[in-house]
């Protein structure tokens, strides 16, 4: 696995899973209508850590009812299917309230995506330094590695999560700017402060 | 990274918390001295169990 700090690209040789097969089909056809990226557990599952997760975490960026209902409907004729209402005008309800709404295969609700609109600033800003893992049979595209990190360490912060961040930090040490690590941690406990 | 197979040896944790993130560093070494075929293979036999994907 070889990080290219300048292109903000990972390229892995691995053999892919069963999550990473579900991710490409469901991301293959969501990436015709939004930009998206991959944040939380299954970015560090992604690289390598060993263990399993139900869920793969996911922020679109906002889109029009329209859109959406174009992008809905190339799901639904993949047999994908939304797990919290049949109706594009439901679904995209929930996302506007900023909840989150899951996809998964029909009669499989394990694997299923989470997805969300970002709710605010710090989320909007995902989509400013994203990372683009390259694999052998398609890209997915993930959270920046400090991102990644801090929500982990200063967010979420169970023992899952922190082993989530370690695995990271212990693979890509060399890269990670904690400069940034550390203001990320700065407007984490902001906002939790303002909640 | 680099493949070289020198054998590692991970430290036992005295918790149970201690232990898992030392295997976490572990696991991660061992990533780094293998090829991402190795490594995926293992973490697949993982993930597969448990995970079935329909097409």
């Amino acid at each position: 696995m070889e990080y290219n700090e300048k292109t903000r690209e990972i390229k892995t040789d691995k053999e892919l899973n069963n999550l990473d097969k579900f991710a490409l089909e469901f991301l293959n056809i969501i990436k015709k209508y939004v930009d998206y990226v991959i944040i939380s557990g299954y970015v560090s599952i992604l690289l390598g850590r060993t263990r399993i997760s139900e869920d793969i975490d996911i922020y679109i960026k906002k889109i029009s009812l329209g859109e959406f209902k174009e992008m809905y409907k190339e799901l639904l004729q993949n047999n994908f299917w939304c797990i919290n209402a049949e109706k594009p005008e439901d679904i995209y309800e929930y996302l506007k309230d900023n909840l989150a709404v899951r996809f998964s295969k029909i009669d499989s609700p394990i694997p299923n995506f989470e997805v969300k609109f970002p709710k605010d600033k710090l989320d909007e800003q995902v989509f400013e330094d994203p990372i683009k893992v390259i694999l052998t049979k398609g890209e997915i595209i993930i959270s920046s590695l400090e991102r990644h990190i801090a929500f982990k360490r200063y967010f979420l912060s169970s023992n899952k999560d922190i082993e989530d961040a370690e695995h990271i930090e212990s693979l890509f040490k060399e890269f990670i700017n904690y400069n940034k690590v550390s203001e990320l941690k700065r407007l984490i406990k902001k906002r939790n402060v303002k909640k | 990274m680099k493949k070289d197979k020198e054998k590692k040896f991970m430290k036992p944790g005295k918790t149970n918390k201690e232990d898992r993130l030392n295997f976490v560093k572990f696991w991660a070494e061992y990533m780094k001295t293998h090829l991402d075929t190795e490594w995926s293979n293992q973490q697949n036999i993982l993930i597969n169990s448990l995970i079935k994907f329909k097409k």
